[in-house]
């Protein structure tokens, strides 16, 4: 199709520009064609509904997530969308900065981006981000600093930006699991304010299950990857037939695997262990949120005394017909602390629930698999 | 895992050149991990008009025995003419910088192109890689993407050897050196999820699925597996089909598995284990949800 390097332009040009890379000299376009005028929206104002994972992105997020384990892996994303369809075409990996505050390294990241997106422009590779990806194991994602890239992009990229987390644990079981969020309204909301206190919690109606909402991903692999996949799981045909059966293996570069089959639960004490390391912080975190939440009761008891003091006094100055004390001055001798911020608390507890969930998972797929060993074994 | 059909090229062990004293091994294999295969296939899907071929680095670690283990790829630019070639060798140094920055252990070992024909542009190319890899020699992969007519789709790799009486750039030999695809096992449910997106042609699409769907499909196949030794050996029971031995040896060998274990209590231990643990798994995300459900509430 010839109008599509256009159309990339034309949606180039709409978005702002990447971080510290130079604005590309204004682009020429040509009209967009009528017959496309619905699906392309360069105001964005068709809703992203679904997103579309590309094979590459898939098995790059996979290698990454594998090598740099322990050390949380992440990266971008970059991509079109068309049609409500956020279609992520390719992605590459961030070094992993050691210190988040250190000037420095932030500057050097954001440099390696700009320069990384300017190289790959130059090979006709989408540049345009659209949002970040992030390794994880057992499928607890919830942390501040996924948080709060999240709400950083929500505000620079065009759709607010996605995030696709990838569990590694999950994966190495024999599932590879993807998924894609976004925050939602009410977070952001309450982000953006900056106030996580019980009142606000209830006003934004918050739980750690509505910080995040799912978007329907799909793979795609395009046609070139899936006729190559299809060569390459495709049996050559045996050598020879006297190959003893123990150092026999299958002649296709791709054999069909039925690792998920494996009776082992090596991961179930990992994860308990996980569940239990969760519990306590999260303890902890409520042990301090008790003690801040006594101190402000303690503080504003003796605010109030104050104030009813003050106020007997003054009456009793007005029936000497005195002029009364000025009564404006308690806030200055009384500090009532900020109420603090639960979300701390609330991430801890969305990740208590994730552990849970995939150790529930776990045990339920170990339940099934066990009856079907003991089926085999004629039982 | 071999990458393409059996050909009877021999594998020829090739010494090293007298005049060219380099130290280390020559390559004598190749491993090449998915990654950079899909992106060699992006990089062709993304080819300008004009290009009839793409190129690019590959990058990779070497061991002491030879082999070289390509782990990642990235396009480079060139151009290539009736009268000359050329590579931006300033894109592929900046490049080359970026990757090496997320991962340094990767360090470049070769390059690879599209298509099977091996050219006098293709020894320069090769020449110029083999500067910058040495004192190690460079490897090229060749992927044949299998789009033209009549030629298959399959990986190949070689290794560039000088030839003639006084040694030219554009003079050279490649050598097929063996070449297989190799990843970890824990990205084996990747590629599956890739098979299985690419197998549903009608939508091209596939949705992550839970652990229990994955484990239905496995047994679905294992049971039709089974079901077909089943009509095999039964008909050869009948004298319908003559037993092949050799198949015999191998049933043998996968079903002759003991299940005592099973038999002996175990059973019903790990049942009770793993009914403790999901037990366990949901009352704490019960405990969770309640918990989260309290945090909105305030004292009257």
């Amino acid at each position: 199709m010839a109008a599509t390097p256009s159309m990339a332009a034309a949606l180039a040009a709409s978005l702002p520009a990447p971080q510290t890379a130079p604005t590309p000299a204004a682009p020429t376009y040509e009209a967009i064609p009528a017959s496309m005028s619905k699906v392309i929206d360069i105001e964005a104002d068709i809703p992203v509904t679904s997103v579309q994972l590309d094979g590459l992105v898939v098995s790059k997020i996979i290698k990454h997530s594998r090598e740099a384990q322990g050390s949380n892996a992440h990266g971008l994303l970059l991509g079109l969308d068309i049609d409500g369809t956020l279609e992520i075409n390719n992605s590459f990996a961030l070094p992993h900065h050691f210190t988040d505050d250190d000037d420095k390294s932030i500057k050097g990241v954001a440099r390696y981006q700009a320069s990384m997106l300017r190289s790959l422009k130059e090979v006709q590779v989408d540049d345009s981000v659209v949002g970040f990806y992030q390794a994880m194991t057992l499928g607890s994602f919830y942390t501040q600093s996924l948080v709060e890239t999240q709400a950083l992009h929500q505000d620079k990229l065009r759709h607010g930006g996605i995030v696709i987390v990838h569990d590694i644990s999950q994966t190495a079981r024999g599932n590879a699991s993807f998924r894609a969020f976004r925050l939602t309204k009410a977070f952001l909301d309450a982000y953006k304010r900056n106030n996580f206190s019980t009142d606000s919690l209830i006003d934004h109606r918050l739980t750690f299950s509505s910080i995040v909402e799912e978007i329907p991903l799909r793979i795609r692999t395009n046609p070139l990857l899936s006729s190559f996949l299809e060569t390459l799981s495709a049996p050559a045909p045996m050598p020879s037939v006297d190959i003893k059966p123990t150092t026999a293996t299958s002649t296709a570069a791709i054999p069909p695997s039925f690792s998920v089959l494996n009776l082992g639960s090596g991961n179930i004490s990992r994860n308990m262990e996980q569940i239990v390391d969760a519990l306590d912080s999260y303890r902890t975190e409520e042990g301090n949120l008790a003690y801040l939440q006594r101190q402000i009761a303690r503080e504003k008891v003796k605010a109030e005394g104050y104030i009813a003091k003050r106020k007997e006094e003054n009456a009793s100055r007005v029936a000497q017909g005195l002029a009364p004390l000025p009564e404006e001055d308690v806030n200055r001798l009384f500090k009532i602390p900020a109420e603090p911020s639960r979300l701390e608390s609330m991430l801890l507890l969305g990740r208590i629930d994730a552990y849970s969930k995939s150790l529930e998972g776990t045990s339920s797929a170990g339940l099934v698999k066990m009856y079907a060993a003991k089926g085999s074994a004629g039982a | 895992m071999p990458l393409a059909p059996p050909s009877s090229a021999i594998h020829v062990k090739n010494a090293t050149p007298g005049f060219l004293s380099t130290p280390g091994r020559t390559p004598s294999s190749v491993t090449i991990h998915p990654v950079a295969l899909f992106s060699i296939l992006d990089h062709y899907l993304r080819r300008t008009d004009e290009q009839d071929r793409v190129i690019g680095t590959l990058l990779g670690t070497r061991s002491d025995t030879g082999e070289i283990d390509v782990r990642s790829s990235f396009a480079v630019l060139h151009s290539e003419t009736a009268e000359q070639v050329a590579v931006d060798m300033e894109y592929h140094q900046t490049m080359y910088e970026l990757h090496h920055k997320v991962n340094p252990k990767e360090v470049i070992v070769g390059w690879y192109s599209t298509g099977s024909n091996l050219n006098t542009y293709s020894a320069l190319i090769q020449n110029f890689y083999s500067q910058e890899t040495a004192p190690h020699q460079a490897i090229h992969i060749a992927v044949n993407t299998g789009v033209e007519d009549g030629e298959q789709a399959g990986v190949k790799a070689y290794v560039g050897s000088p030839v003639g009486v006084s040694p030219k750039p554009e003079n050279a030999v490649f050598v097929p050196i063996p070449c297989e695809l190799r990843f970890k096992e824990s990205e084996r449910s990747g590629l599956d999820l890739l098979l299985s997106a690419s197998s549903n042609s009608s939508t091209s699409t596939s949705h992550p699925s839970t652990d229990l769907d994955i484990l239905e499909t496995a047994i679905q196949s294992a049971s039709d597996m089974i079901d077909r030794v089943l009509t095999y050996v039964r008909s050869v029971l009948a004298g319908e089909t003559k037993g092949d031995p050799a198949v015999g040896r191998y049933l043998i060998d996968t079903l002759g598995a003991s299940s005592e274990d099973l038999e002996k209590g175990g059973f019903h231990a790990s049942l009770q284990d793993a009914l403790m643990v999901s037990y366990l798994a949901n009352l704490v995300r019960s405990q969770a949800e309640v918990s989260a459900r309290l945090a909105l509430t305030t004292a009257p």
